[in-house]
């Protein structure tokens, strides 16, 4: 499955670009690996488009059940936007997910004036009737605040709407939403034509070339026509042929109308889509660092420190015996003195391990050296795969080195490997890490667990992370980064 | 003194239990978060609850938390909140609940043993043991602070003392002068800052305390 999205990062691919032709030569076609792609995709993509349809058309009854219904329908793109890329290649960047909009209740005498400002700045408004105000929608609070400002307007007091309706007033209009309904609405005929295409010319064509051998068994239809010799039985072999030749690019045909639908349907339209998916990526990448920190602070508090501190205890009674009255008892001190020597040299293993955790001495000397420590020092073996001529920026090392830690981790605690393998690789504008293992598979990203967090961090700069772990494995997770953050 | 541990680091709580033991005092549970502290202190009664502000499950103020219900359920226990950290917003919560056989004490202050079981022996005999660091923050925060200001710096040092909950006698010990001389600088703070005089610690600790205002 695939997670994450943001600017189309350039991709390695091994399919071939939609505007190249299926095959070369022409008549190559039934045997090109483009041509058995679109098939599959044909073939896959129409139980997709009947449920997208059979679920989107009762909920177009009402304004309530349009927003109840856009957070199913932005899965449904996802999922489709997902097939697209899997299994044709086509990379389409995920628009922003449907978000609840408060619009604002400003109480001022000005209502006239301020909704006249606010609409200037692209929002909506509506100006109350009995009572002076004005009601904005799609602008924050911030910015109706310096509208009125400058133009000299005095706010009595702004109110957000309830939850409620922020939430459907954000879901009903939202044009993503009414953008991926509208792509089902079409895909739906366009799947129906990939089917038929599918089925004459790939079924078809099988049936005539192979005509004469059904003729001879007498298990066929000829519409009407009356075959009588063997004959004009081989005849319609090349008709055959002709079909299996004609199906896939008249399936490429409707593959191209699908892929451009999708680029114009379910991807994020305009500037402020983007602006609205880079204001999620830096909320997940302002909130993670708040957490990491936080998660030092916790390492340092429960390890480190909580180890001094009992250090200082062991010293602080150790000479207290010492400068003590009467006997000194030399076990007791020398036994309080090794015990405090072994908490120092715990603390100091700790202290390495978190100053590793928060940057790798080893990073400094390039991504390939950093990995090759980290798999030396994983619970199972790691077969190390680099090839990084250049060297991308180093938030983005960083991150590739967190995110290699962090699923080799993950292969070492929950898959049941024996055997990891950690590629990276880096070309001009992309960074590809890979961990493959022979473990036991089923790996998901879940809201909340490590995958989907890894997801959300690698989403930040732009990147994506790409999970493939059948049940029974292998599981493969792809990270790639672009080489500058 | 029988005594009740909560600390959830496992070598803080031995170490406690080490040098308390040494000191002939008697442990009657160790425990490793807030909830188990309170049955603890319920079922044993101790002299003294040693009480982490961070514990488990959501390792803020758990132990806060617990120690201000102790001490409302069992006013007879002491309680010695034990940190990593001062707050003041912290030590303004404890003490809204009275002064009397309460402690909040850096962790630190255990390596200078004498001094940490001298705090204990304090707090079980109902008065107070502040942490300089706590005292020097309230001070801080206090809304009189220009008055504070007023005083001497001699005179700043005898209530931070005063205030740590620490008797005449101590004070004359940590700032190298005679009993009478500290008792002439209380004397002098007394007035400037209005407060009527009075002579057991505790007393002038809830005095100072209930000046600066927590």
């Amino acid at each position: 499955m695939t997670i994450a999205d943001g600017r189309p990062a350039a991709t390695m691919n091994d399919n071939q670009n939609m505007t190249e032709p299926p095959a070369s030569p022409a008549w190559g076609a039934p045997f090109a690996k483009r041509s058995w792609a679109e098939l599959r995709y044909a073939l896959v993509t129409l139980p997709l488009a009947i449920a997208a349809v059979a679920f989107i058309v009762p909920m177009l009854y009402n304004g309530i059940l349009w927003a109840a219904s856009a957070d199913g329908v932005w899965k449904l793109g996802a999922a489709s936007r997902f097939l697209a890329r899997k299994l044709l290649g086509e990379d389409v960047p995920a628009p922003p997910r449907p978000r609840s909009v408060a619009s604002y209740k400003v109480r001022t005498k000005d209502g006239a004036r301020l909704a006249k400002a606010a609409q200037e700045a692209g929002g909506k408004t509506r100006v109350w009737e009995g009572q002076p105000g004005v009601t904005v929608r799609r602008l924050p609070p911030a910015r109706i605040a310096e509208l009125a400002a400058a133009a000299g307007i005095t706010i009595d007091g702004m109110q957000p709407s309830s939850a409620f309706l922020s939430w459907t007033g954000g879901r009903t209009t939202d044009p993503v939403t009414w953008r991926a309904r509208a792509y089902f609405g079409l895909k739906l005929p366009l799947a129906v034509v990939g089917l038929v295409v599918a089925a004459v010319c790939w079924l078809g064509g099988l049936y005539y070339l192979t005509f004469p051998a059904w003729w001879s068994l007498g298990l066929h239809n000829t519409l009407g026509f009356h075959i009588t010799t063997i004959g004009v039985a081989f005849s319609l072999c090349p008709v055959g042929a002709a079909l299996l030749v004609t199906g896939p690019w008249l399936l490429h045909g409707v593959t191209n109308v699908d892929c451009w639908l999708i680029r114009g349907l379910l991807g994020p339209s305009s500037p402020a889509e983007r602006i609205r998916a880079l204001e999620e990526s830096r909320a997940i990448a302002v909130d993670d660092a708040a957490a990491r920190l936080r998660g030092i602070e916790r390492d340092l508090h429960d390890g480190a420190q909580a180890q001094l501190v009992a250090l200082s205890m062991k010293l602080g009674l150790a000479r207290d015996k010492l400068t003590g009255d009467g006997q000194v008892d030399l076990g007791r001190v020398t036994g309080l003195v090794e015990d405090a020597h072994r908490g120092l040299l715990e603390a100091i293993i700790d202290l390495r391990t978190l100053a590793r955790g928060i940057h790798p001495p080893v990073l400094d000397q390039g991504l390939a050296d950093a990995l090759g420590t980290l798999a030396t020092r994983s619970a199972i073996p790691v077969e190390l795969v680099t090839n990084i001529p250049e060297r991308p920026s180093d938030a983005i090392e960083t991150m590739a080195y967190f995110s290699a830690a962090e699923l080799l981790t993950n292969v070492a605690k929950h898959s049941g490997a024996r055997h990891a393998t950690l590629e990276a690789v880096h070309v001009p504008g992309l960074l590809r890490i890979r961990v493959t293992d022979d473990g036991l598979g089923g790996a998901r990203a879940v809201p909340g667990g490590g995958l989907c967090g890894l997801a959300d961090r690698v989403r930040a700069v732009d990147g994506r992370v790409d999970i493939e772990s059948p049940r029974g494995g292998p599981t493969t997770v792809t990270v790639e980064l672009p080489s500058r953050a | 003194m029988r005594i009740v541990i909560a600390e959830d680091a496992a070598v803080i709580r031995a170490g406690l239990a080490e040098i308390l033991t040494d000191r002939g005092h008697e442990i009657v549970a160790a425990v490793g978060d807030a909830e188990a502290l309170k049955d603890a202190v319920a079922a044993d009664q101790p002299d003294v609850a040693i009480v982490d502000v961070r514990m488990p499950p959501s390792h803020t103020d758990e132990g806060l938390r617990a120690a201000i219900a102790i001490r409302r359920d069992h006013p007879g226990v002491g309680i010695l909140v034990f940190s990593q950290y001062i707050e003041t917003r912290y030590a303004a919560d404890l003490l809204a609940t009275g002064s009397g056989g309460l402690g909040y004490l850096l962790k630190d202050r255990v390596a200078d043993v004498a001094e940490f079981t001298d705090a204990i022996s304090r707090i079980a005999a109902g008065g107070t043991a502040l942490d300089p660091e706590v005292v020097s923050g309230l001070l801080n925060a206090s809304r009189h602070a220009s008055i504070l200001g007023t005083l001497t710096a001699r005179e700043q040092d005898v209530l931070a003392l005063m205030a740590e909950g620490r008797s005449n006698s101590a004070i004359a010990d940590r700032i190298f002068v005679s009993e009478r001389a500290v008792e002439k600088h209380i004397s002098n703070i007394f007035t400037r800052l209005n407060l009527p005089p009075s002579d057991s610690d505790h007393r002038r600790v809830l005095a100072v305390l209930a000046y600066l205002g927590t």
